[in-house]
């Protein structure tokens, strides 16, 4: 059984089905959008998870609708769905207990919930935060899965004159039951989804806050204790990609527009990059000739790719858009590829050893674009590695959840233009105005003039 | 292309890309409505510059309507949010239209810009073009240059002229070679389909340098073509950028500054170019001012004939006194040019003499 990557919440690299021969994965525009005239807030600003459950290929990804929703990828149905009371702002996290597949949620209604993964049986949901009157919605974050411990994240507040508090939490709950481990408070502020690694032996979960406050949180005894913060200079927005091994690093970008690389130990600065404009979700870690390679995606339209030991510039590649999503690493008939969103309403896949773009697909403009860039994290594409079945992930504001394959035919595959179709349409629009438009407006004659028509 | 000269190109546009990155004096909307783009300083702002040409006083006029313009990119380009593309503003206006009752802040975003620019054009005339709209601004400085020579060129009722032929050829050089490195290393886009406009602007500026004479009133009807292409990529959801659109971004555009240089550019061989033959916004503020309350009119009892309201109009809107309010920007420098004050400025509240 393979589950999506826990290494990094908003960075889910692909879920792997290595059968010789997998199942068909067409594509899918799946969406609950009815033929009304108010659309009701289907779009999907979460980042899916993707697991394979009994042995079929599923999908789980939450939205605007206050629904999570299970995709069945092979048989193109939709399995199951639980309506919570808020929206879902964070992908999900599939882990197991006792051998069965959970899903692990969290929803703006300030709690989190474990359904089976396979007909979404309700195992337990917690609150995180007790309500008062006037709480407004909370930020849950996505999960983490860790041995028998799910550790989440949290930002709540209440903005009455009575009870004016905001605070960024950390929970740890029992994974079977949902019952409270601990929790720490790791800012005044929100808070971005938890990663983790093994530190010398001791499992660390790192947290950044939005004001830029990265914490390492050392969760392997009974009580949490805090090894060390580093300040960003910048508000942070994503979560810190982790490269586990003899020399663990953390990677985080910040709006300050740079890409800090840390040592997990310590906490102390090893390298750092600038790109043109914020660096607002999460990098991605891959590996290109033996070498962890870290990509990155910018609002400066820019996918930057670094070399993860000394933060050497490999290649980066212009969009057509803010690149909002994060990366997520995958590898295509054996050489490594990568698929980012973009703002340009198209999610691209990669060549991850020199950038250039293998494919595209349109995947639609925003229907909601009253919320400032910057305010939220949008959601990022991930990826069911699957051989010739591979296929592209992604929620879109256009409130529809796209599978799209990678190989065949795709009906939203992008015609971004080449080198060669460029002049061809350059030559055609010459012709075209020469040989069509001119004579006509020509033939059409001379405007009369005011002098005439007085 | 060898390799120090693909580097050298690359460092160009890393520093260009840099500069367009940050270009913005502030992070976000000054003032913004709390968790939207809307940002009211826009239609504050352009309010502001409709109003000037309005109050300033007669003396000097050119010298503030310089100002104004000048004082137009610089809030656009350095600290509000809101794209003054001729072409976005078509977009937005249609976008802004379908989401009334559905979003109405999105509503109110959109449609802000290219509705104040309507509505001031419906009273006021089409002050916006001679006044405030950055592309005819970029046009005028870079017209400048050549100013003298085509005053004399078209005094001389445009002749066939090679130093003129050279100018385009070169510009046509520029525009071939600037697409060839950025179709080696860009990817393009719908969005990116100004760069044709472009190129349409220079096969007019090439074919214009024998027949202006003939054929320069009739070319001016491409604008409505050019509007329903833009109207029609609207409705069908493409988002096609304006050239200067990059300057109103945070972020490299650089099929938007291509398009940009070449709207410059060829404004040396032709006053106002893309004003005359491609701009939709001027076809739309064309239609929209033609009942406004304020027209240029003309003595023919104190004109002298001098030629001199023909010889300063850059769109040639002005002919020995006869004015064309289809083809008028509004600039007034017939007005302030007339040594016999036969061309004023008049005000008509009652709604007579529509369209003429």
């Amino acid at each position: 059984m393979a589950f999506a990557s826990k290494q990094c919440p908003e960075c889910r690299a692909a879920c792997v089905i290595d059968d010789e021969q997998p199942p068909k994965i067409r594509e899918w525009h799946f969406t609950r959008l009815q033929k009304r005239k108010f659309k009701y807030g289907f779009p999907v600003w979460a980042s899916p998870a993707i697991a394979i459950v009994e042995g079929s290929p599923m999908a789980f990804f939450g939205g605007y609708d206050n629904t999570l929703h299970a995709l069945d990828l092979a048989a193109k149905q939709e399995r199951w769905f639980k309506v919570t009371n808020g929206p879902i702002t964070a992908p999900p996290a599939v882990g197991s207990v006792e051998d069965i597949p959970v899903v692990f949620f969290g929803s703006s209604d300030r709690s989190v919930y474990a359904h089976l993964a396979y007909d979404g049986t309700l195992l337990w949901s917690r609150e995180l935060v007790e309500p008062t009157p006037t709480i407004g919605q909370s930020i849950v974050c996505a999960p983490l899965v860790q041995g028998d411990t799910l550790y989440v994240t949290c930002f709540s507040y209440d903005r009455s004159f009575a009870r004016n508090d905001q605070r960024g939490w950390l929970f740890a709950l029992k994974k079977d039951t949902g019952r409270l481990l601990w929790k720490v408070e790791v800012s005044q502020g929100p808070v971005s989804s938890p990663t983790g690694a093994y530190v010398d032996g001791k499992y660390t979960v790192f947290v950044a806050a939005r004001k830029g406050l990265l914490s390492a949180i050392d969760v392997s005894q009974t009580e949490p204790a805090r090894l060390w913060e580093f300040q960003m200079p910048h508000e942070v927005m994503g979560s810190p990609a982790v490269l586990e091994g003899d020399r663990p690093m953390l990677f985080l970008g910040s709006k300050f527009g740079n890409i800090i690389a840390l040592d997990a130990r310590t906490g102390e600065r090893i390298w750092k990059r600038m790109a043109g404009n914020w660096i607002d979700n999460t990098a991605c870690i891959g590996e290109i000739g033996g070498e962890p390679v870290v990509f990155v995606g910018s609002h400066d339209y820019n996918v930057y790719a670094f070399k993860a030991i000394d933060g050497e510039f490999i290649w980066r590649r212009h969009l057509g858009g803010e690149v909002f999503s994060a990366p997520a690493f995958f590898y295509l008939e054996g050489e490594p590829a990568l698929t980012v969103a973009s703002l340009d309403n198209h999610t691209y896949v990669l060549n991850a050893t020199d950038g250039k773009v293998t494919t595209s697909y349109y995947t639609g403009k925003p229907i909601w674009d009253t919320i400032s860039k910057g305010d939220v994290l949008w959601g990022s594409p991930a990826v069911l590695q699957a051989g010739r079945q591979t296929a592209v992930l992604t929620g879109s504001y256009n409130g529809h959840f796209y599978v799209l394959p990678v190989y065949g035919k795709s009906e939203l595959r992008a015609k971004v233009r080449s080198a060669s179709s460029l002049w061809i349409w350059l030559i055609v629009v010459a012709g075209v105005f020469l040989l069509v438009v001119l004579p006509i407006v020509i033939i059409l004659g001379p405007v009369k003039s005011p002098e005439k028509r007085s | 292309m060898p390799e120090w000269l693909s580097n050298l190109l690359s460092s160009v546009e890393d520093f260009i890309a840099s500069l367009s990155s940050n270009i913005k004096l502030v992070d976000k909307a000054l003032m913004g409505l709390e968790g939207s783009y809307v940002e009211l300083l826009t239609i504050l702002a352009l309010g502001l510059l409709a109003v000037i040409p309005l109050i300033v006083p007669r003396k000097r006029r050119q010298f503030y309507r310089r100002l104004n313009q000048i004082f137009g990119i610089c809030i656009f380009v350095f600290v509000v949010f809101t794209c003054l593309g001729v072409f976005g503003m078509i977009r937005n206006l249609f976008r802004g239209l379908s989401e009334i009752g559905r979003e109405n802040i999105v509503a109110l975003y959109y449609c802000s810009v290219p509705a104040t620019i309507i509505v001031t054009s419906m009273i006021f005339g089409p002050m916006f073009c001679g006044w405030i709209c950055p592309t005819g601004a970029l046009q005028e400085f870079t017209g400048m240059l050549t100013g003298k020579w085509n005053r004399r060129r078209k005094r001389e009722g445009w002749r066939f002229s090679r130093g003129m032929l050279v100018l385009v050829l070169l510009v046509c050089g520029v525009f071939i070679a600037w697409m060839a490195y950025l179709s080696a290393n860009r990817v393009f886009f719908v969005e990116d389909a100004s760069i044709y406009w472009s190129e349409v602007l220079l096969i007019i500026c090439l074919l214009l340098l024998w027949r202006m004479k003939a054929w320069d009133k009739r070319l001016r009807r491409l604008r409505i073509l050019s509007f329903f292409i833009i109207v029609a990529a609207a409705i069908a959801g493409m988002q096609i950028t304006s050239p200067v659109h990059f300057g109103f971004s945070k972020v490299y555009d650089p099929a938007s500054l291509l398009s940009t240089v070449m709207v410059g550019l060829a404004a040396l061989a032709i006053p106002q170019v893309w004003c005359r033959y491609l701009c939709p916004w001027r076809e739309a503020i064309s239609f929209a001012s033609r009942c406004s309350t304020r027209k240029l009119e003309t003595d023919f009892d104190k004109c002298i004939e001098c030629g001199k309201c023909t010889d300063v109009c850059n769109v040639e809107a002005v002919k020995d006194g006869h004015i064309d309010p289809k083809e008028c920007h509004m600039c007034l420098k017939c007005v302030d040019i007339c040594p016999v004050d036969a061309i004023e400025l008049k005000e008509n509240w009652k709604g007579k003499g529509c369209g003429t």
